[in-house]
């Protein structure tokens, strides 16, 4: 896998520079205010103080030797990370990920996941085990210590004091509430998601720029924010290319560096546009740097940190609330209900498994943006059509368990086109931070079949399958969803995943 | 508690010339400095090579040239890497008058390049370049009431780049400060008090039309500023014992600035420097087959293997590409004119245990004209604007006050001359206090 995608890269990237200001040397090293455009940038190096002043541009991370070579890239030594969110379903993975590979590593979590969860009635379907417990097993495990506090970190004075203790380098924030249909059941949840998620990131915001200006924030946001624009124009990451036009009117103009429309698709996706402007915004007044990241929808459950022992499993919601899609057709098909797909089930979407999402993620935080920066990523491996995605779910289930599965398409409970052209540009990740994809659509889906087909997981999902389907529709009726057909997938053997293996000629890979 | 054994003073007023202080003090807007000047003898001095207030100043402290006391520009490369490192107090390879007992208990107030500040016999504020105001002060205890005096090392010249008048207020809030400090400090025990005035060096870069041209819409403002500095000066004097001896200067002059050439762009243009990308960040950036590049303002380093990670020049080959390149410089011309004054090579220029630092070459650009050495520019000469103002070389100022019933010392023709001045001076005091004690 790359490991140059970030050997180029300078002190501006590093978050342990400390800029001393900008001086004009055009005027006799007149000073500048703290942050300029114009003007030689000054910097201190936090770790290696003997530097003195230098020029941050001047100095990379393959010659500076707090910067070693590791497997995902030149990783900063000892680098804290804090998680907020981590006990969540990508945090308590990626807080495994990073401490085996050396990172040093806090979480802030307050459970609320496991409370919005359990207000619909529904678990984890994969049992985990109480923070406490999950810490001691990470040490006794697999070694890594994890600093932990329990807050929400709404509450900014709490958040203000484990930052300055901790002094993160990086900031991952998954703290906030992830579910769509959550924020469409009545105006207190639309109301309280939006306030979870818009102040909670707000108040880290003004707490970075207090505290921890260098770190960088690496940001969740969604490919929901985009939407999926009918005319059929490419998804960029973000923000316009250099080369983009806007032509009206017989005129011109470049549209490049500007962000791209975001079109959200419920009132949570509303908050995470709310919250890009924010982060935008705190980039350009503070210099603060961020990516953010519009991740696809991630599905798997398997990592070999969470999978070497029973207390550290993440936690894998299949419920109608914080069930994922390729996740909830996994849990359908064992425990034999239909697969569900909304209307014609034409909805196309970013998708990326667990693993390759940590993967992601810990490039990304190796590579820095310069201060000032708020850079995006779109973050998926591959596209899928969710009618698709059902049915390679079902022949997987069929040919390698022997289950019985049907799809059935259901009256489409949201607001959202079933068919409709989409065309992401993901290219940051692969090309310019050396991201490759390391699982299979079909590999991670066998996974999550062989796990979630154990009795005692099979009984979990059998005990919630009340809250497996859909019921919460955009328009705020209270009906239960139409069937509109049901139908088997014809038997075929995509692939060969079991110990037979095989596979290599199916047209379709 | 009274400092004992005789006193002198140093007053410093950044970047202003020779023929500039003469006629403002003779015009009247400096009355006070005119006064001074019946009292004494004023000289023009030169500065040193290049002209830069970093080195200057460090000359004008230690006595030494740059390749003695290892200051050769704000910016120099650290061994063995293209950083980019901004040398200061710290790597000032010999030591400041100050640290020499002669000199007793020392005010040192707003030196520039002295950043950061260390233990010595009295009180030190460094001057421009102090990014930290903490670091620039010892004792450290002073900083709160530096705070209180709402002290400020530098102006923040950023105002000049949106508009001159904000950029005057600022200069004026700055020296009320400076006023504020040096006031307060010259009134504390000492024995040695140097005082530098740093705005003035600031405003002939942004305002030097406004200062030389009476038609200038804002002339008034700009000679405001130097009555304002020339009523410091006299509030300044007349806390000073009247006995003491007196000395002014500047470390650089100033002229009219019209084109700015890059000289980075010349060296690339005629193929002494490649870049390894279209538009480099960084030295790091130098490609291998290059074999000169320039530091500010025109300090040319040939790419020496062995020094630098990618360089090539041999030993052997060195002395010819500094024939090539001086010969090249020679020719420069830009619009039509003659770019470049004169072209000194390494040997001509510095000596002492630092010199292999030094640059190979350093031109000294024609009237009008100011080198610069940035990495991206796109074109050999460009307008300077918002700059208007250039610092020159060879008239820099020095004004002498001896002590009363001393003759003149002997001159200082450049700025390294003026530590041994200073000693002169106060060996010249010890003696005569010698003799009145006998």
């Amino acid at each position: 896998m790359s490991k140059d995608h970030n050997a180029q890269k300078t002190c501006w990237n590093c978050p342990a520079l400390e800029l001393r200001g900008h001086v004009d040397f055009r005027a006799c090293g007149q000073s500048m205010r703290k942050f300029m455009t114009e003007g030689q940038a000054m910097a201190e190096c936090k770790r290696r103080p003997e530097l003195g002043l230098f020029d941050p541009a001047s100095l990379t991370f393959e010659e500076c030797p707090e910067w070693e070579e590791g497997p995902y890239g030149y990783q900063l030594r000892d680098m804290r990370v804090l998680i907020l969110g981590i006990d969540g379903y990508l945090g308590w993975t990626l807080a495994l990920w990073l401490g085996s590979l050396g990172f040093r590593v806090a979480g802030v979590d307050n459970f609320n996941r496991r409370r919005w969860v359990a207000e619909e009635g529904s678990h984890s379907v994969v049992p985990i085990a109480p923070m406490e417990e999950r810490l001691r097993a990470a040490k006794e495990v697999l070694g890594i210590e994890i600093s932990f506090r329990e807050f929400d970190i709404l509450d900014n004075e709490k958040l203000r004091q484990f930052i300055q203790e901790f002094q993160p380098e990086a900031i991952v924030h998954y703290a906030e509430c992830p579910s769509a249909p959550y924020s469409m059941v009545d105006f207190q949840h639309a109301a309280y998601v939006q306030h979870n998620n818009v102040i909670g990131t707000l108040g880290l915001l003004f707490a970075m720029r207090d505290l921890a200006p260098e770190a960088s924030l690496i940001k969740l946001g969604t490919m929901g924010e985009y939407g999926t624009p009918l005319t059929g124009r490419p998804i960029f990451e973000g923000i316009f290319p250099a080369d983009a036009v806007l032509q009206w009117d017989g005129r011109e103009w470049s549209l490049g560096g500007e962000l791209t429309p975001r079109d959200p698709v419920s009132f949570y996706h509303v908050s995470k546009v709310q919250d890009t402007f924010n982060v935008y915004e705190s980039c350009k007044y503070w210099w603060l740097r961020s990516y953010d990241v519009m991740q696809g929808v991630i599905y798997g459950v398997h990592t070999e940190q969470v999978a070497a022992d029973p207390r550290l499993r993440t936690r894998f919601d299949v419920d109608e609330w914080f069930g994922t899609v390729i996740n909830r057709f996994v849990a359908q098909a064992v425990v034999g209900i239909p697969l569900t797909i909304y209307g014609s089930g034409g909805q196309t979407r970013g998708f990326l498994a667990l693993r390759d999402a940590m993967q992601c993620m810990t490039r990304l935080i190796l590579s820095p943006p310069e201060p000032g920066q708020y850079d995006v990523v779109n973050q998926i491996s591959g596209v899928y059509r969710v009618r698709e995605l059902a049915e390679t779910v079902a022949r997987i289930a069929a040919d390698e368990f022997g289950l019985e599965v049907e799809i059935q398409r259901l009256e489409n409970p949201r607001v959202e086109a079933d068919e409709h052209p989409y065309e992401v540009v993901y290219e940051k990740l692969p090309q310019q931070l050396g991201f490759e994809p390391q699982v299979t659509l079909e590999e991670e889906v066998y996974q999550m079949l062989k796990l979630l087909i154990q009795p005692s997981i099979r009984s979990r999902i059998e005990a919630i399958r009340q809250v497996i389907l859909p019921k919460t529709r955009w328009s705020g009726l209270h009906k239960e969803m139409d069937v509109i057909e049901r139908y088997k997938v014809r038997p075929r053997r995509v692939v060969g995943l079991g110990a037979e293996g095989g596979g290599e000629d199916d047209p379709e890979r | 508690m009274e400092a004992k054994g005789p006193r002198l003073a140093i007053i410093g007023l950044d970047g202003v010339p020779y023929e500039l202080i003469r006629d403002l003090a003779a015009k009247g807007v400096m009355p006070m400095v005119d006064e001074l000047f019946q009292e004494g003898k004023l000289d023009k001095m030169a500065s040193s090579v290049p002209a830069v207030s970093s080195v200057a100043w460090s000359s004008i402290i230690t006595g030494e040239n740059p390749g003695t006391h290892g200051i050769f520009g704000f910016t120099d490369v650290a061994a063995g890497s293209y950083r980019l490192t901004f040398p200061n107090f710290a790597q000032l390879k010999a030591p400041p008058f100050w640290e020499e007992s002669l000199f007793g208990r020392s005010a040192i107030l707003n030196v520039p390049s002295t950043y950061p500040a260390r233990p010595m016999n009295g009180v030190h504020i460094a001057g421009f370049v102090a990014p930290d105001l903490t670091k620039a002060v010892y004792p450290p205890s002073l900083v709160d009431q530096l705070r209180a005096w709402e002290y400020e090392v530098d102006v923040d010249a950023s105002s000049a780049h949106q508009s001159l008048e904000l950029f005057l207020r600022k200069l004026n809030q700055t020296l009320d400060a400076r006023t504020r400090a040096f006031l307060g400090l010259v009134e504390r025990p000492w024995d040695t008090f140097m005082a530098v005035y740093t705005g003035t060096d600031r405003l002939l870069h942004f305002l030097w039309p406004a200062v030389t041209d009476p038609r200038h819409r804002l002339h008034e403002a700009a000679l405001d500023y130097f009555r304002r500095v020339d009523h410091s000066i006299g509030r300044l004097v007349e806390r000073l014992p009247e006995e003491a001896p007196l000395v002014m200067l500047s470390d650089h002059g100033f002229e009219a600035l019209e084109i700015q050439v890059n000289i980075n762009r010349f060296l690339l243009q005629e193929g002494f420097l490649r870049w390894r990308r279209e538009r480099p960040r960084s030295l790091n950036d130098l490609a291998e087959g290059s074999v000169a590049f320039a530091l500010d303002p025109a300090r040319i380093y040939l790419h020496r293997k062995g020094r630098y990670p990618r360089g090539t020049v041999g030993e052997d080959q060195a002395e010819k590409l500094v024939d090539q390149l001086a010969a090249a410089l020679a020719e420069l011309r830009v619009e039509g004119r003659e770019a470049v004054a004169r072209v000194y090579r390494r040997q001509e220029i510095y000596h002492g245990p630092q010199v292999d630092r030094a640059p190979d070459l350093v031109a000294i650009p024609a009237p009008g004209i100011e080198f610069k050495a940035g990495l991206e520019a796109d074109s050999l000469a460009e307008p300077a604007a918002p700059f208007t103002g250039k610092h020159r070389g060879d008239n820099a100022f020095l004004y002498v006050r001896p002590p009363e019933g001393h003759e003149q010392p002997p001159q200082a023709r450049s700025v390294q001359d003026v530590q041994p001045l200073l000693v002169w001076l106060k060996n010249s005091l010890c003696q005569s206090r010698r003799r009145n004690d006998e």
